[in-house]
């Protein structure tokens, strides 16, 4: 019970030097941590859950393997990212080749019933998930793991500006997709702010 | 018109979490479009905070086993690939200086030879040394020898003597000795 306690308040950073200095079975708790983030960071790469799921293994066991390779002085989630980044360019490389057309059953909705129902949502991540799949994962680093930009442009590999511009788009796309949505009625609703934070 | 660069400052603002300036301000205040932009990049992180939690409850616990129940209980030694792979990586510092002084010493040495084959072409061909030895007389060849020496010894006298008269006239001393 302490134990588990104690394991909860590490940081990933202690957690994964651990990992490397022998302690394997904490790495249960860094899955635990970021298993459900990395499905939704690669939610875009691939049409299916359960690819989806594959991807995240792929990660999972990547890091594990070359876990003595992390630097504790670097973010544990910006090298995780990166990581999962990798592998899913890999992975659709390696899908490309051996591409199937895929067989369609009666059950599963279509792109257009999926789009009116993420427009139809509240959740504000399922209307992100409607935008281009780089600007989506720009906002999901930014917004979800509150990465800095010179950390999501590590992970993007892509350089600071362009990083910006990304946000800037997905910002941009996002009004509109919220002018489209369900939300919009309740962005309305809201009273127009006249002091912003940053203003 | 001017819309896009203020919300591209915006955004940037809404990025480095710094204000934004007085005419970004100004304009904000005047123009619905980007004050209705300014909020929505004011309000986004609280809300994608909050959805947050809502879209990962869903998938947190089942992923997770799944995942933890597939990960060897050992871990497996790296392939010696990706051992070297990794090797190199760490080696990059001094790799690429190493790479680049090769690269500059292949380019050198080329351009050495290059210019060697050239200036051999332009001299084109002499033949053996006894061949014009036997050809001229032996006066004719020390002569040859030693006309360069000779040029450069009247050469510097030449200078030599237009040194001494300039150097009399201009301090007005003699050199030699004294006539008095």
């Amino acid at each position: 019970m302490d134990r588990s306690l104690t394991v909860k308040h590490l940081s990933d950073e202690e957690l994964a030097s651990r990992v490397a200095a022998g302690s394997f079975s904490l790495f249960e708790e860094l899955v635990s941590r970021y298993s459900a983030r990395l499905f939704h960071f690669l939610r875009h790469r691939t049409e299916t859950d359960q690819d989806i799921e594959d991807m995240v293994q792929d990660t999972f066991l990547k890091a594990f393997r070359s876990i003595d390779r992390f630097n504790p002085e670097w973010k544990f989630s910006t090298w995780l990212y990166t990581i999962a980044g990798r592998s899913a360019i890999s992975r659709h490389r390696s899908n490309k080749k051996m591409k199937t057309n895929p067989t369609i059953t009666s059950s599963i909705p279509g792109p257009e019933e999926i789009v009116i129902q993420k427009q139809e949502s509240q959740n504000i991540w399922e209307l992100a998930s409607l935008l281009p799949e780089k600007e989506y994962e720009a906002l999901w680093l930014r917004y979800a793991e509150d990465m800095s930009i010179k950390e999501i442009s590590k992970v993007t590999k892509k350089k600071p500006v362009s990083v910006r511009v990304l946000l800037y788009r997905a910002r941009l796309n996002l009004a509109k997709k919220i002018d489209q949505s369900a939300f919009s009625k309740k962005f309305a609703g809201t009273p127009v702010k006249h002091k912003l934070s940053f203003l | 018109m001017f819309c896009t660069v203020y919300k591209w400052l915006i955004s940037q603002a809404a990025d480095s979490g710094k204000p934004v300036s007085g005419f970004v301000k100004n304009h904000i205040h005047r123009c619905d479009s980007c004050r209705e932009f300014a909020q929505l990049c004011e309000s986004l992180k609280p809300k994608f905070a909050q959805d947050k939690q809502a879209i990962l409850k869903n998938y947190d616990e089942a992923l997770s086993k799944k995942i933890i129940s597939a990960l060897p209980k050992e871990r497996a030694p790296i392939s010696s690939r990706q051992r070297s792979a990794g090797k190199l990586l760490a080696r990059k510092p001094v790799l690429i200086p190493s790479l680049a002084a090769a690269f500059l010493v292949v380019v050198i040495s080329i351009g050495v030879i290059f210019i060697a084959v050239h200036r051999s072409r332009d001299m084109g061909s002499f033949g053996h040394p006894s061949e014009w030895v036997s050809a001229a007389s032996p006066e004719v060849l020390l002569v040859k020898a030693e006309s360069p020496l000779e040029t450069e010894y009247q050469e510097l006298k030449k200078n030599l003597d237009a040194t001494t008269k300039f150097l009399r006239s201009y301090l007005d001393f003699h050199i030699g000795p004294q006539t008095e």
